[in-house]
């Protein structure tokens, strides 16, 4: 008959063994309490002996391979006894409970999954630990299921300690997947790209958490890297550890092995052009309007940007108190209007760029009013709403009608003559990302002024004398102007000015 | 999108203000992130303004009523009269008092706070749509965000609501009379701790089920102390019917119920309501946030499967509370929305509900916690059961409520507590030993052991375990 023989209990407590060695083959002979495998435990390697006298008939784990305590590793035939009904599963010494109800069918083919599996029921009903243990295990990346609970007692705070301490390189089925996918991994790598740093050359890594100062997080997500993917061999309470060094030498590789990936590609693409899946739609309506504008401002107005950032942490405070008091007139207060302000003071005090070229006529025109446009992209393009006579408006109607108008060309009701009479135009590219921008002059104006996203950054701050790094809130700021009519010593006191608003927006108060 | 706005940036977004989105934020905000939080209506979400606290306030208000109405046992004789105004101004006064304690909560936490309509642009930026004509939009950048946009009552087809004569719970905290007749369309726990309120305030309850038992997701020896008590305060129940239809006569409403399955009844029923109350379930709030914009995927009922870090199908996107599924319960919302505030800082949390209490505010109350026999049987766990009627507890005597038990389940080869259901006088507040007691991993002794105070109904709590080791005192074992 056939003996299937389980993976015994080879140590006090012990859920699962690497099978290191097998020391038969199939068709051996084999006599009681003969050595047939060596499994290695979290604690020992173990000779594994034969419960019978007969022959091997198959092995069904591999060397390597982790097996739970309880799955059916190897299969004897013994000679001489009937079959009554098919296999029989041999009683070991240790065959727990929960071994006894796999079927025929379950037991050769079952995977590692169900090992896994098996911890859900386990952790909800049958490992007992104080929630104070749990949490403890969690953070030195513990199975807490995976703790021996032999005396069906409760697992405390020493036992996971211990554990965590014998265990570093722990046995757990889902380390060991992460390893096993991390080499396979690493083997793609080495394949696919010739020039790898010592960096790639290490695993690429899988984890679920990773420790990292703020600033690592920040360069990582800048790079786009995935800071679990990382590999390290610093941990920092019990988790993994990445330093900005790290990142930065991964990002690197990564970005060589892109690079030779994009090449590679190209070479193929090439070498040979296949159809590729596309869709063609009409350019026209307010798309093409736009493209018309865009094209003649592009390609009549010399466009040149002027480029700075300015320290907007009052601004941010001052519009944090504000916005309260707005509230209660039932308006929301955003930043937009400040800048309007701003940027309608500034042109007050350079008139030189609140102009329009009048080609036609060959004159230069100097408004003597301010109207500010707000770029407002919409589900069919952008549109520019105008906000009239900024200068004299309060800050807290230039932020209702702003309000009321955007919206309103979101729903596009709103009138050409809404869109049109403007001075200057404020654009803001903050709100899809980038820092700078070169924003296309809406004509016959002559100039347009770009807002970056308002971001903490380190920034020097003087004060006694003394000069300390600090986070402030910095937003950019990028005005492309109309070098025919305006030069960059214009642009550039124009920026300082806008910028002196802002960084002191108690000035507003003057306006 | 508008460009029309600076966009600002925030290191974790939440939306929604309900006790999920909350503690998120303040838990986020402990852990030296800066948090935006973003709600569209009141702070403190369904849980404070239109479940848990109202429907508590008014059982305890209808509960005071039908006591001194019902004591002549003890000698007391009193005919109370109820001022429904005056009770839910009283009830909105809590509700006020807890929603802005909310707020300043926050706000000393550096929260901020914004007001408006989230709807996802992409992956990691949010457009605030502010309420009330021309108030416009701004954006939002984040790194993290956590959803917590909660759930509303479900409408069924021919009962839309009009907070007139068809009412959602919402609706059924805030009448202004008691309702002389009042039906109730599902027997669940809303439907149930509304016929309690009600019926105890002297309206005539109906109630229309579909199954054959009220609270169809508890055990039938709970539900039908539950049913027989409601009985008692004059409440009929229609098991095996479903609502059809409803049209206005005579200034009230004609409800017409049809039987569920024609082989148990085979005619349809009618019955006249004032109002009309349905409470078929809750539905979990995700269709207005643009989800798809964010990639973030939702089921087939729109909840939006998390993992037990609460992270969504997006890494950085995180879900809690009644959008996370059921069980829709505040103190589950809370627990997670504190668990994905910490997994966003960095720390090694997690989800580990071994004891998830639950609470139903009927008369009398259920509670319960872990696992019950059958579902430890399904998990391949032996259970063994010990039991204890309030009928026995001396402190339940002296308090005139004696219907009900306590009921222990434990893992019979290790002992070890798994679970319990509670029916009875306080048994929301009961429950919360033995959740203790399973957290720290317990066994029957361990709470057998411990000394309980006499007279008090925790007494059936030990009782009952030592029950399940056949060493109880006060009954046979």
């Amino acid at each position: 008959m056939v003996r299937e023989f389980e993976l015994p209990d080879v140590g006090e407590g012990v859920a699962e063994g690497e099978l290191l060695r097998w020391q038969v083959e199939p068709g051996d002979s084999v006599s009681e309490d003969q050595p047939v495998a060596e499994v290695e435990t979290d604690k020992a390697v173990v000779d594994v002996p034969s419960p019978v006298d007969g022959v091997v008939e198959e092995l069904r784990a591999a060397e390597g391979e982790i097996v739970p305590v309880g799955d059916v590793i190897i299969v004897f035939r013994v000679e001489g006894e009937d079959e009554p009904d098919g296999t029989e599963t041999a009683p070991t010494d240790d065959t727990t409970a929960d071994s006894g109800h796999q079927t025929d069918e379950e037991a050769p083919t079952q995977p590692a999954e169900d090992a896994q599996s098996e911890p859900a029921v386990t952790q909800r009903v049958q490992v007992a630990a104080p929630p104070s243990v749990r949490r403890l295990a969690r953070e030195l990346g513990v199975d807490i299921s995976s703790i021996a609970d032999s005396s069906l007692g409760r697992i405390t705070e020493s036992d996971v300690r211990a554990h965590a301490n014998t265990d570093s390189h722990s046995s757990s089925q889902e380390q060991s997947n992460q390893q096993t996918a991390a080499a396979e991994r690493q083997k793609q790598q080495a394949t696919s790209t010739q020039s790898v740093s010592s960096v790639q050359a290490r695993e690429t890594a899988d984890r679920e958490t990773t420790v990292a100062v703020p600033k690592t997080r920040h360069v990582a997500a800048k790079e786009g890297i995935d800071l679990d993917t990382v590999p390290t061999d610093e941990r920092k309470d019990g988790e993994p550890f990445v330093t900005l060094e790290t990142v930065q030498e991964y990002a690197e590789a990564q970005q060589q092995a892109q690079k030779t990936d994009r090449e590679a590609v190209a070479e193929r693409a090439a070498a040979d052009e296949p159809a590729r899946p596309e869709s063609r739609k009409p350019y026209k309506g307010i798309r093409q309007t736009i493209g018309s504008a865009m094209t003649s401002s592009k390609y009549t107005a010399p466009h040149v940007t002027h480029q700075d950032e300015v320290d907007v942490t009052a601004l941010v405070d001052a519009r944090s108190t504000l916005r309260q008091e707005a509230e209660e007139h039932d308006i929301r207060l955003t930043y937009m209007p400040f800048v309007m302000k701003a940027c309608a003071a500034a042109l007050q005090e350079n008139p030189q760029v609140n102009i329009s070229l009048d080609e036609a006529n060959e004159e230069i025109v100097e408004k003597q009013y301010y109207n500010i446009g707000v770029a407002t992209a919409t589900d069919d393009g952008l549109l520019v709403p105008v906000v009239e006579d900024v200068d004299a408006k309060g800050l807290l109607e230039v932020a209702s009608e702003t309000n009321e108008k955007t919206q309103r060309a979101r729903e596009r009701s709103l009138s050409p003559e809404e869109m049109r009479g403007g001075t200057f135009t404020i654009s803001n590219i903050g709100g899809i990302g980038g820092e700078y921008g070169t924003p296309i002059i809406n004509q016959p104006e002559s100039a347009i002024l770009a807002l970056g996203e308002i971001k903490k950054k380190p920034r020097v701050v003087e004060a006694d004398g003394e000069e300390t790094i600090e986070p402030r809130h910095v937003m950019t700021l990028s005005l492309s102007f109309d070098h025919r009519v305006l030069d960059g010593a214009d642009a550039a006191r124009f920026t300082n000015s806008v910028q002196k608003y802002l960084r002191n927006p108690n000035l507003l108060l003057l306006e | 999108m508008v460009v029309g706005d600076v966009t600002t940036s925030t290191d974790v977004l939440v939306i929604g203000a309900g006790p999920g989105g909350y503690v998120a934020a303040i838990r986020a905000a402990q852990l030296d992130l800066d948090v935006t939080l973003v709600e569209k209506g009141e702070y403190g979400g369904a849980c404070l303004n239109r479940g848990c606290i109202p429907s508590k306030a008014l059982l305890n208000g209808s509960e005071l009523a039908s006591e001194a109405g019902q004591a002549e046992e003890l000698g007391i004789y009193a005919d109370p009269t109820v001022a429904l105004d005056e009770m839910m101004s009283w009830k909105d006064g809590i509700v006020d008092q807890l929603t802005s304690g909310i707020e300043q909560l926050c706000t000393a936490a550096g929260v901020n706070l914004m007001k408006g309509t989230a709807e996802f642009a992409a992956e990691n930026k949010i457009r605030i749509v502010h309420q009330g004509e021309g108030q416009g939009s701004e954006s939002l950048k984040f790194e993290n965000c956590i959803i917590a946009t909660g759930s509303r009552p479900i409408e069924i087809p021919e009962f839309d609501f009009d907070d007139e004569r068809i009412v959602s719970s919402d609706g059924a905290l805030n009448f202004e009379t008691v309702p002389d007749e009042l039906v109730i369309v599902g027997a669940g726990y809303i439907g149930m701790e509304l016929a309690t309120v009600y019926s105890r305030l002297g309206s005539d309850v109906s109630v229309i089920e579909m199954l054959e038992q009220v609270l169809p997701s508890y055990e039938g020896d709970i539900a039908s102390v539950v049913r027989k008590r409601a009985e008692r305060f004059g409440v009929d129940f229609h098991f095996g019917y479903t609502a059809d239809r409803w049209a206005a006569s005579d200034g009230k409403a004609v409800l017409t119920a049809v039987p569920a399955d024609e082989a148990a009844h085979d005619s349809e029923i009618e019955l006249t309501a004032d109002r009309i109350l349905v409470a078929v379930g809750r539905r979990p709030v995700t269709e207005t946030l643009g989800i798809e914009a964010a990639g973030v995927e939702t089921d087939a009922q729109g909840f939006i499967p998390t993992d037990s870090r609460c992270r969504t199908n997006k890494e950085h996107i995180f879900a809690v509370g009644d959008v996370a599924g059921e069980p829709m319960l505040a103190h589950k919302g809370s627990k997670e929305g504190e668990v994905a505030a910490e997994v966003i800082a960095g720390e090694p949390a997690a989800v580990d509900y071994r004891a998830l209490p639950a609470a139903v505010f009927t008369d009398p109350e259920i509670g319960t916690v872990g696992l019950t026999e059958d579902e430890a049987t399904n998990e391949g766990v032996t259970p063994v059961t010990g039991e204890f009627q309030f009928q026995a507890s001396g402190r339940a005597l002296t308090a005139n409520r004696t219907e009900g038990f306590v009921r222990i389940v434990a893992a019979k080869e290790t002992e070890r507590v798994i679970g319990a259901q509670i029916v009875g006088p306080e048994a929301s507040e009961l429950i919360a030993e033995i959740a203790a007691m399973i957290e720290m991993g317990a066994k029957l002794q361990d709470i057998g052991s411990t000394v309980h105070t006499h007279p008090t109904l925790s007494e059936a709590v030990m009782e009952a375990a030592q029950n399940a080791r056949g060493k109880a005192i006060h009954r046979q074992n």
